[in-house]
């Protein structure tokens, strides 16, 4: 507290005699119980003209059918495009592909990620740590975009690096972003590279929330290695970590720019995404009735992610306060 | 005289013809003793008519005279066609229309590649935006430019400017300018023509090892030489050839062709295998469009099954091959041959631009300029024993942004119409860009002017070259078949019935959806799937 | 050398590897940087080969590239800027006063955050364009702090709740303003969230390509979106111009995290978790 006391008298000490002339309307302003509402306005506006009103409009959209290069105008459908999503194998086929990628490509990275977060675990002497770490975390800050179109460069089987190495080591060239069996697992190759520095991130958060005198105790005890990961690790770490995997699935769920700049979707439709066919149906078609009711349901989608997200968060704070 | 001097002799002589420095006698007399042919002459006198003089747009009645004006040309990003029609917009019609016209112009050029250009310009374009004062639109965008009514159509225009009353290749007319099909409404004005050409590495085809070997596997026919064993070859005949030279373990492929699945990439060169053995793709007109039993016909899935054979003799990777890649593998020597749109003659020959004809722009690449022979695409024989070539159209209409200001649309009129000039048009032919004016294509200088343009021209007259829908649906239904022909190359779908089937069932529908049709897709279409 | 050092030198040789190899791709990219066009595409690939600074040369010559990279910077930290402001007031609000609601709207916020972008672009486009509000400046950048927002609140209210209220009484009862308090007292304590959700906010908006293709007009364009447009040049992929364009687009993220490493956590899980690494 003495710390606390040191730090405020400070500036109101200094406090210069305008400051003390204007304190009379701000006093109002605190008394006044629209004050906490007031903070409240910039972000209420942001929320109410960016968030709400688009909402309406797209789910006003998604009932009508509304072509924007038609000239016909937009007319009232009802549930006739949300009808069309639930019939559509096409649809159900991506939002199930779209699962598969996020399964794979969470899941690799997690497994990755909590390995190699283990191994980097005691790493704090390590000589430039930092710089070490700065490159490994590199893959995750980057503009998706270029990534997309350097790996077509990558995975070239003519001239491709990792072509190169492949005729090395098994003798053989790969086309990797061409074959039907080959695409879809070298995109997922491409966003685990991405987000595994993340899990690992994750991990290393987790492993450094535990306890250092549980840790202290374990060593003493001299309890196996496998066994103080499951009793000591593991209990105090699996929120942070938890965590961790339900973000990645959100954003694998969103995945749009790495398929669509390597691999267009193709070859065929084995590395269509959702959200690659959400930008066909809005911006190649144009079909903004069909886009809108699409994307009602990938906002539902999503906001099923976050509430349990959110589910996660609160059963951690409320674990918190019970200790 | 070489013909390049000659055209310069002939643009220079067009330019003085212009100016108003030579009297139209005086222009005549030059024209005779540079020996230009009759149709040169001809487009002489065409620039007399609308000689500055002579014209409206003196400077003292142009109602810009006077005023700085900013142009922004939205095409298609580093497609060298493109970038001349901007290229010239700044070197020469800027001079010209303050000289000539009285006012300042600026242009400025915004671009995107052509599988993402359209909704650049659309995006811009529904927000009633002129921000893109000129659009250069691919062909088969007209209709959905045309139709929400953000280009402006030009019959008026064109009826009030003799300048741009022009007879272009019919094949240009119906490409570029036309929607909907068969009507008469012009939306577009010829930017760049194209048409599909085969470029063939002559120093493997010349080579008499080559020839020998080909001669003793072959029961004696030689491989073709010239351009004329080129127009008598079919696709049978060159199969053999490109099966000839593939050899992975040398790292050369006998032929390469689009295959991609990005924008229209793998259609473009397979609709000539259906066009050229009588596949149809669509039937009937606004209204009654039907495509449900006229798409997946066997004529076409066997079409389908021939282009597909085809990946045998071409390198790695070809299903990923757009217009870029073939340029990359042409150019480093992986393929003997390679179908490509012609307006990429320089690119393909590895020629330096604005020089001398024969440098090599990137030395260290193994394809130069005196090696490469660009020819017609291979033939289809007809049940006649007749040789058949229906490939499709490419090229580009420039088209008007319908929600310019008057300012605006006065620069761009004059823009087009300074375009036409022969002077103009010879200019852009002599850097490589493909013109759709008849009268120029016409000059028996013209096929000498660049390596591509004697293919060119065979190409885009008699009928041997089309283009597909210009209707305003014409993205959804092509991201359907685009889909559904790259599943089948790729062996995701292994019937090319399959794929043909969906494709057809769904565009009937998106056809039918907006109201384009009234024929419904059939009760079997809800058993197809890719 | 004793057996324990050694053993430390292999670990650490080890976690240097697995650094390199995960940074490998990213090399390439900048080796290409410096690479004659021919190398590129040369079979087998060059590790090693005389750097030339052409590539270099060439994108700074690009019409629009230093426009188009001032918009990035422009655009980043200007609606960053406008987010923290924004969501610094809000959290302090939802941290001191709980308004009802507050759960209601910061999960809203966070659920917006989590689609797809091309599902949130869909009616934001319409939107605009009733408005008029598409290809202006003001559009892209409040559009780009609404972006920014619900990180920024979930970040500073995470650090706010942190921040005992025995601060706010005090400085209070001693005779401060409660502005006094938010700005002065409040505010120093949480510059770590502050950095957080300024830097990785920056980050996400620096990379951003969809929107800015879509909603951005030519007055708007940033970098990614060149990089996407750009690809092409003579008709065939220009492979040196977009390896020198990342090359010199990456370098500041990067940057980013080197400088601000101890940040990184908080940002990357949005102040739900706080910590070094």
């Amino acid at each position: 507290m003495a710390q606390l006391g040191t730090h405020l008298d400070r500036p109101i000490v200094g406090a210069t005699p305008a400051a003390r002339g204007r304190r009379a309307w701000t006093r109002a302003l605190d008394d006044s119980r629209f004050f906490p509402s007031l903070l409240l306005v910039p972000i209420l506006i942001f929320f109410v003209v960016w968030n709400v009103v688009p909402l309406l409009w797209l789910v006003g959209v998604s009932f009508y059918r509304y072509k924007v290069t038609s000239s016909r105008e937009p007319s009232f459908v009802g549930w006739e495009n949300f009808a069309e999503i639930f019939q559509s194998t096409e649809i159900w086929r991506t939002l199930g592909r779209t699962l598969t990628f996020m399964l794979l490509s969470v899941g690799l990275a997690t497994i990755l990620g909590v390995l190699l977060g283990l191994l980097f675990w005691g790493s704090q002497r390590m000589p430039g740590r930092r710089l070490a770490l700065t490159l490994l975390f590199t893959p995750m800050v980057l503009p998706p975009v270029a990534v997309g179109t350097f790996f077509r460069l990558i995975y070239e089987p003519n001239f491709g690096v990792v072509n190169y190495y492949a005729q090395q080591i098994v003798g053989r060239r790969f086309d990797f972003l061409g074959d039907k069996d080959l695409a879809f697992f070298a995109t997922v190759a491409v966003d685990v590279w991405m987000w595994t520095p993340f899990m690992i991130l994750m991990t290393l958060a987790a492993l450094g929330s535990v306890p250092k005198a549980e840790l202290e105790a374990a060593e003493v005890d001299r309890l196996p290695w496998l066994q103080r990961l499951r009793y000591i690790v593991l209990p105090h770490g699996k929120f942070i970590l938890m965590l961790g995997i339900l973000l990645r699935t959100i954003d694998a769920f969103k995945t749009t720019d790495l398929p669509y700049l390597m691999t267009n979707g193709g070859p065929g439709n084995q590395t269509e995404l959702v959200g690659l066919s959400l930008y066909r149906t809005g911006f190649e078609a144009f079909q903004m009735g069909d886009a809108s009711s699409l994307a009602v349901v990938t906002l539902l989608v999503a906001i099923a992610f976050t509430s349990v997200y959110l589910y996660v968060l609160n059963y951690r704070a409320a674990r918190v306060e019970m200790r | 005289m070489t013909s390049q001097d000659l055209s310069t002799s002939h643009a220079a002589l067009l330019r003085d013809a212009m100016a108003g420095r030579l009297s139209r006698r005086q222009a005549l007399q030059r024209a005779v003793a540079l020996g230009l042919s009759a149709p040169a002459m001809a487009g002489l006198m065409t620039a007399y008519r609308s000689s500055p003089v002579a014209a409206q747009d003196a400077p003292a009645t142009s109602p810009l005279a006077g005023k700085t004006i900013d142009m922004s040309i939205l095409g298609i990003g580093g497609w060298p066609p493109s970038r001349l029609g901007v290229d010239l917009a700044t070197e020469l019609f800027k001079p010209y229309a303050k000289e000539t016209l009285g006012y300042d112009v600026n242009f400025t050029f915004e671009e995107s590649p052509f599988d993402q250009l359209f909704q650049k310009a659309a995006t811009s374009l529904q927000a009633e935006s002129a921000q893109y004062n000129i659009i250069i639109s691919d062909s088969q965008w007209l209709g959905a430019l045309a139709e929400p009514g953000w280009i402006l159509q030009l019959n008026d225009i064109i009826a009030e400017n003799p300048e741009l009353q022009i007879e272009f290749e019919p094949a240009a007319r119906e490409g570029y300018q036309i929607f909907p099909d068969g009507s008469d409404q012009v939306w577009g004005l010829p930017q760049e023509g194209d048409t599909i050409a085969l470029f063939v590495r002559q120093d493997l085809f010349s080579d008499q090892a080559e020839r020998d070997a080909f001669k003793a596997a072959n029961g004696g026919t030689d491989l073709p030489q010239t351009f004329e064993d080129w127009e008598q070859i079919d696709i049978v005949a060159f199969e053999k050839i490109a099966a000839h030279f593939t050899r992975p373990e040398q790292g050369l492929a006998g032929t390469a062709m689009q295959w991609s699945k990005v924008y229209d990439y793998i259609s473009c060169y397979l609709y000539p295998f259906m066009f050229s053995t009588g596949g149809e793709i669509i039937e009937g007109d606004v209204g009654s469009y039907k495509i449900e039993g006229v798409l997946d016909s066997q004529v076409n899935a066997d079409a389908m099954a021939l282009n597909k054979r085809f990946l045998d003799y071409a390198p790695n990777g070809a299903t990923n091959f757009g217009i870029p890649e073939l340029v990359d593998q042409f150019t480093t020597g992986t393929c003997a041959t390679c179908f490509q749109w012609s307006a990429l003659g320089p690119q393909m020959m590895n020629q330096k631009a604005g020089a001398a004809a024969g440098e090599a722009d990137d030395p260290s690449k193994p394809v130069t300029p005196e090696n490469v022979m660009i020819v017609a695409p291979p033939a289809f024989k007809q049940a006649d024993g007749s040789l058949k070539r229906v490939y499709a159209l490419g090229g580009q209409p420039w088209t008007i942004n319908a929600f310019n200001d008057a300012d605006h649309l006065q620069v761009a009129v004059d823009y087009m119409k300074f375009w036409y000039r022969p002077e103009t048009q010879l200019e852009f032919a002599r850097r490589g860009g493909n013109p759709s004016v008849k009268a120029t294509l016409d000059d028996p200088e013209f096929d000498t002017l660049q390596p591509h343009f004697r293919a060119f021209k065979y190409m885009i007259r008699e009928g041997r070259s089309r283009d597909f829908w210009h209707d305003p649906n014409y993205a959804e239904m092509l991201a359907t078949q685009q889909e559904a022909f790259s599943a089948y190359l790729t062996g995701t779908v292994e019937d090319p019935m399959q794929a043909l089937k969906y494709t057809a069932c769904e565009q009937q529908g998106i056809l039918f959806d907006g109201e384009r049709t009234e024929i419904e897709p059939s009760e079997a279409c809800n058993d197809v799937s890719l | 050398m004793n057996e324990t050092s050694w053993r430390q030198h292999l670990y650490h040789g080890l976690l240097w590897l697995i650094a390199l190899l995960f940074f490998m791709p990213v090399l390439w990219i900048f080796l290409a940087a410096f690479k004659a066009e021919g190398l590129l595409v040369s079979w087998p690939p060059r590790w090693f080969f005389t750097p030339t600074l052409d590539n270099l040369r060439d994108v700074f010559a690009r019409p629009g590239f230093w426009s188009y990279l001032a918009m990035s910077f422009v655009l980043s930290i200007g609606a960053v800027v406008i987010a923290l402001v924004v969501s610094f007031l809000a959290a302090y609000s939802f941290s001191r006063y709980k308004p009802t609601g507050t759960n209601f709207i910061m999960f809203l916020l966070l659920s917006v955050r989590m689609v797809p972008a091309t599902a949130v672009v869909v009616p934001v486009f319409l939107m605009y364009s009733a408005f008029g509000w598409s290809k202006t400046f003001h559009g892209m950048l409040l559009f780009y702090a609404m972006f920014a927002i619900p990180f920024s609140l979930w970040i500073l209210k995470g650090f706010l709740d942190g921040v005992s209220e025995r601060y706010d009484e005090t400085a209070l009862v001693n005779g401060g303003s409660r502005l006094h308090v938010i700005f002065r007292v409040v505010l120093p304590q949480v510059k770590p969230g502050l950095v957080a959700a300024f830097i990785f906010n920056i980050i996400f908006v620096w990379n951003e390509f969809l929107f800015n293709y879509l909603l951005g007009g030519k007055g708007t364009t940033m970098i990614p979106v060149l990089l996407a447009t750009g690809v092409n040049e003579g008709g065939s992929v220009d492979w040196t111009f977009i390896a020198s364009l990342s090359f010199i687009y990456m370098l500041p993220p990067i940057l980013a995290i080197f400088l601000f490493q101890k940040y990184l956590l908080v940002g990357m899980t949005f102040g739900t978790v706080r910590g070094e690494v």
